[in-house]
């Protein structure tokens, strides 16, 4: 906390002495618990901007909010009929993929401002070599061009459904001008782990101030002791899972029994 | 309310999972089923994961298996020796059940496989048990009364290995019961099913057991299978969810002895009628899954939820 609030102060600071444009952040959830009642969070973030004071509110420049969740590997199947059935049959193996994509500005941004500043995920199908590069991809039987591009696109749209990948251009809030604010929707099946805040300021298609920070997401409580138990100790937990259920079949049968009776 | 379940890694609403628990297990305190043939499905359509489905299925199985058993054993109705030797072919079948579930899982096959299996499954028993309490209700309507075979010879008589059960006043060889043991352990480890509306059957039309002890042994058996399988799942799969577990334990308990209460109340072949239509309603829903064309032809899993 400390150092973040010194950085904050040493932005401001920084933001006095250069005077074209500024960008400060308030947000300080560092934190997302998950704990048995957890459904999904709102994330909050929030800052100010200071662009060039001498243009009117419109052109101040825009604010765009990029959140990547931890990496993740990911088999993608596409169906195919067999004889009325469908089946699972062409598999893709994708390594390092983002968990979570969020990406949100102020004004719909071009498309050749996310590809000379290599940010973006959601952008496949006009621009295929965009940040793919950092996913490796294991093809498996699948060859053709036109294929790829079709598994690159159900890859991004099976995440839309899910609520994990997102790109959106209406959400943030300006208040006042010079004041920002947005909620950014975690959902209930996001995994534990680090996720990245990256901020920017835009003026004029380029990025004039950034900053980034992250938060952690982590299971506590009994979930994270059940989980763990879980993982470690597999035969404890399987034998513990078997004596509660014989217990609790054991005690049912009798307390039922003298229910009946009495 | 939403509870997060910590294998299956999603939040769900509670009273929705304990109303499943408890409708499942009224269904199989009513029929005297185990009721896994019914709640792993149940629980897939409600979005838990399959491989999770499966695994706490088989769990929640013990508990009800062992409480039905106790009612049966207080009354003689377990043939003891018959269950253990079910048992001995069972476990081995379980083994083979979790190692084919493993190897489903990870070329990617699970989700069809374990569709079409309930789709024949519930399919083949929702068919026969219409047609046959509909012959019952149609007689009964007819007033006529139907003779019953008292005891069936068949090969199961003329195999080696032959051994006395006292409790079920039977003389026949051991590989039958070996036989069928170990089909309900393959079953049981792949579907997360006890298996007793196959078991039942075939301990009466294939060994010849008496009706009145099938019932008792049959959960006798089940407790072992689902036991085994359990541990198998929570030590190779790691789908095992425990909060789930208990939900449903619970609820399906305090159901299950509702069920036994009401079960007293109808007759049985109305009662099966009824659990037949339920049966070929859930078979309907999965086949639909099967044939009809998915909204998206894509779909994801993680790596490391199986392995």
């Amino acid at each position: 906390m400390n150092f973040k609030s010194f950085s904050i102060i040493g932005l401001i600071y920084f933001s006095l002495i250069s005077i074209s444009s500024s960008l400060v952040i308030g947000s300080d959830e560092n934190e997302i618990l998950i704990d048995a009642n957890f459904s999904g969070k709102d994330l909050l973030v929030f800052g100010a901007f200071y662009a060039d004071p001498s243009q009117p509110r419109e052109k101040k420049g825009d604010i765009l909010i990029e959140v990547v969740g931890p990496k993740e590997d990911i088999v993608l199947r596409k169906k195919e009929s067999f004889f009325g059935f469908w089946l699972n049959s062409e598999s893709v193996r994708f390594k390092d993929v983002p968990s979570f994509y969020y990406l949100s500005s102020t004004s719909e941004l071009k498309d050749s401002f996310f590809k000379e500043n290599s940010i973006g995920l959601l952008e496949t199908s006009q621009f295929p070599e965009l940040n793919w590069s950092l996913i490796t991809t294991d093809w498996g039987s699948v060859s053709s061009y036109d294929e790829k591009q079709e598994f690159f696109e159900a890859l991004i749209r099976n995440k839309s459904y899910e609520n994990v990948f997102k790109k959106t251009s209406d959400e943030i809030e300006i208040l006042d001008g010079n004041l920002f604010k947005t909620n950014i929707p975690i959902p209930n099946t996001v995994p534990v782990g680090v996720y990245d805040v990256n901020l920017y300021l835009i003026l004029n298609n380029e990025i004039s101030k950034d900053y980034s920070y992250n938060f952690t997401v982590k299971r506590i409580g009994i979930e994270n002791l059940i989980y763990n138990f879980a993982n470690s100790f597999p035969l404890i937990y399987g034998f513990t899972s078997l004596i509660i259920a014989l217990i609790i079949g054991w005690i049912s049968a009798d307390l039922f029994r003298r229910f009946r009776k009495a | 309310m939403s509870i997060y379940l910590p294998i299956a890694e999603i939040s769900i609403n509670i009273f929705l999972l304990i109303s499943l628990g408890g409708v499942i297990g009224f269904l199989s305190g009513m029929f005297g089923l185990g009721g896994g043939f019914l709640m792993t499905p149940m629980l897939i359509f409600i979005g838990i994961p399959t491989n999770v489905a499966v695994a706490t299925s088989a769990n929640q199985i013990v508990a009800a298996s062992v409480s039905g058993t106790l009612g049966h054993w207080r009354q003689g109705l377990v043939d003891i020796k018959m269950g253990i030797i079910l048992v001995s072919g069972g476990i081995l079948g379980s083994f083979v059940g979790v190692s084919i579930f493993d190897y489903l899982s990870d070329i990617g096959q699970i989700d069809a496989v374990i569709s079409v299996l309930y789709f024949v499954l519930l399919f083949s028993i929702g068919s026969l048990m219409l047609i046959e309490s509909s012959q019952v209700i149609r007689d009964r309507i007819r007033k006529k009364t139907v003779k019953k075979k008292l005891h069936y010879h068949n090969w199961a008589h003329r195999l080696p290995f032959k051994t006395k059960f006292y409790t079920s006043k039977l003389y026949i060889s051991v590989i039958p019961p070996i036989i069928i043991g170990f089909v309900i352990g393959i079953l049981s480890g792949t579907m997360g099913i006890g298996g007793s509306f196959i078991l039942i059957p075939a301990m009466i039309y294939f060994l010849g057991m008496p009706t009145s002890k099938v019932i008792g042994t049959s959960l006798f058996q089940i407790i072992f299978i689902t036991a085994v399988v359990t541990l198998l799942h929570a030590t190779t799969t790691f789908a095992l969810d425990a909060v789930l577990a208990v939900i449903l334990i619970i609820s399906s308990v305090v159901g299950a002895q509702i069920g036994v209460i009401t079960a007293n109340k109808l007759r049985g072949e109305d009662l099966r009628a009824l659990l037949a239509i339920i049966v070929l309603v859930v078979a309907a829903q999965i086949a639909a899954e099967l044939f009809i064309q998915p909204d998206d032809l894509f779909n994801f899993s993680h790596m490391a939820n199986y392995k």
